[in-house]
């Protein structure tokens, strides 16, 4: 008979605690008071600088975090940040923010880009738009070093007279975008390519390498431009946007946890865009996980101390 | 080969992460179990002794368990937001059937003869139920956990779609990736190792319960 009525306890107990813990389970996180959401995009740069945020808050803070993963689009982003889903987007993108969320002409200058963007950002919404890590993912026009240097490259203009015996390669989407796409590029270098071949962004590279291709439109973050010894040709006549990478907060949360704006700052200006190609080639590449990516950055630069 | 290969890098570089997701990833499916046992369990005994309810119970639990996994957590995310807790309701929703199954055959498929020696003897109800009906039963319900269980692994896997972290989520960045084979490998191989090992356990743990040796 005793040993039923400890089983009767242990299960009144058990009961008891489901109830008090009631939102957040032991082990599990949750949505407790005390945790930041963290909202990442669905590629390899978002994901390392959000478990860097996690990793910084979770390590010199009393807060908790959660990383909401595999947002699909800069405007869910958005959406998931007004619904209060997420408190801090990890990467936000001046000159996307700046013609989607804002609906305002593109801006080439990056400073005044910048400039606007945590203006409006501020005045609109009362987020914090922070300063950039310090690279910008934009496009880039690359040719292999041995090439660039064989017929002396360096700028876009290098390539006016010769363009028509090129092979250029690019991502889909970009030959009909409107304001920064081919026909407005054609228009501001003059540069007509004969051979364009619209086709998924990752097989460009291996067609670089392979010299099946001459010059490719690229993402200047990509880590495969590294890994393949690409060169990226200087846009000379600053036609495309700034897309400077910066983290957004809500101004909830930094009220919440003044703590919290100490911590993102620590990373503003801090990656490069040659450091974040090779973090993101550890992920795309090497099949390291964000999180493990993340970690060793900030051990390597004595940010756990 | 290649992608053997592959898998065993990347459980070297990223063992500790493989870990921690296996451990939350557990825990969700284990959450969700316990908490549609604490209901279903006694509700398959309520609902043994009260004939008439348990067309009414198993109809709703019928309809629930035939929802699409993806669907119901849908709709739950549109209640309860993103994260952990989505998952586990729905995995609560989703043990409830073969909980209450088989804690219904198993109470009512005791023998009349125990019962009836039971009551002579001067039991009370409460009594037959402790001493009798539920250790006769004990290793049906255990069955039905079990079975519980396993779905609930598998369903946990859909659950990074609403932000719950687990296994799930190195499938899905696998699918992301460009060259993801070995990545989805890494997921999907500790999700199926996980429901074999948990169905070993609770297979054991059903025969050191059982009051037959």
């Amino acid at each position: 008979m005793r040993r039923k009525s400890k089983y009767m306890k242990i299960s009144a107990l058990l009961l008891c605690a489901v109830l008090l813990t009631g939102c957040s389970l032991p082990g599990l996180g949750g949505a407790s008071d005390k945790t930041v959401k963290i909202g990442a995009q669905s590629f390899s740069e978002s994901e390392i600088l959000a478990n860097m945020i996690a990793q910084l808050i979770e390590r010199n803070t009393d807060q908790e975090t959660v990383i909401i993963k595999n947002l699909g689009t800069n405007f869910v982003q958005q959406k998931a940040m007004e619904g209060g889903d997420i408190d801090i987007a990890a990467t936000r993108y001046t000159g996307t923010d700046l013609t989607s969320v804002l609906g305002q002409e593109v801006e080439k200058d990056p400073e005044k880009a910048m400039d606007i963007v945590q203006r409006e950002f501020k005045k609109q919404f009362g987020y914090k738009f922070f300063d950039s890590y310090g690279f910008d993912n934009t496009y880039a026009f690359t040719v292999t070093e041995e090439f660039a240097r064989e017929n002396n490259y360096k700028k876009i203009s290098d390539l006016a007279g010769e363009a028509e015996t090129l092979r250029l390669g690019i991502d889909s989407s970009w030959l009909k975008r409107k304001g920064d796409g081919y026909e407005a590029f054609v228009k501001a270098y003059g540069i007509n390519f004969d051979h364009v071949f619209p086709m998924q962004i990752g097989l460009v590279y291996d067609a670089l390498k392979s010299d099946k291709m001459d010059i490719a439109l690229a993402y200047s973050s990509d880590g495969r431009i590294q890994a393949n010894n690409l060169y990226l040709l200087e846009d000379d006549k600053r036609f495309f946007p700034p897309y400077d990478c910066s983290p957004v907060a809500t101004g909830e949360v930094l009220k919440k946890f003044p703590e919290i704006e100490e911590q993102l700052e620590k990373l503003v200006g801090k990656i490069d865009t040659k450091k974040i190609q090779e973090l993101n080639y550890e992920v795309d590449g090497k099949l390291k996980e964000p999180s493990v990516v993340a970690a060793e950055f900030l051990k390597e630069n004595n940010y756990f101390e | 080969m290649e992608t053997l290969e592959q898998l065993l890098t990347y459980y070297s570089q990223n063992w500790p992460y493989v870990l921690t997701e296996f451990y939350r990833h557990f825990l969700m499916s284990a959450y969700g179990v316990l908490f549609a046992a604490m209901a279903a369990i006694p509700l398959g005994i309520l609902i043994a002794r009260k004939h008439r309810l348990s067309g009414w119970v198993f109809s709703i639990a019928n309809v629930i368990q035939t929802t699409p996994a993806l669907a119901m957590l849908a709709l739950l995310m549109l209640v309860m937001g993103l994260g952990a807790n989505t998952v586990i309701l729905s995995l609560f929703l989703y043990s409830l059937l073969p909980i209450l199954r088989n804690t219904y055959v198993g109470i009512t498929g005791v023998e009349h003869a125990y019962l009836e020696s039971g009551k002579a003897m001067g039991m009370t109800k409460m009594q037959l139920l402790r001493m009798v009906e539920l250790p006769l039963s004990l290793s049906v319900i255990m069955a039905g956990l079990r079975t519980a269980l396993v779905v609930a692994i598998g369903v946990t896997a859909i659950g990074t779609f609403v932000g719950s972290g687990g296994l799930g989520d190195i499938i899905v960045r696998g699918t992301n990736v460009s060259n993801g084979t070995a990545i989805i490998l890494a997921g999907a191989i500790p999700t199926a190792l996980m429901a074999v090992m948990a169905d070993l356990l609770l297979g054991w743990l059903e025969r050191r319960l059982s009051p037959v040796k």
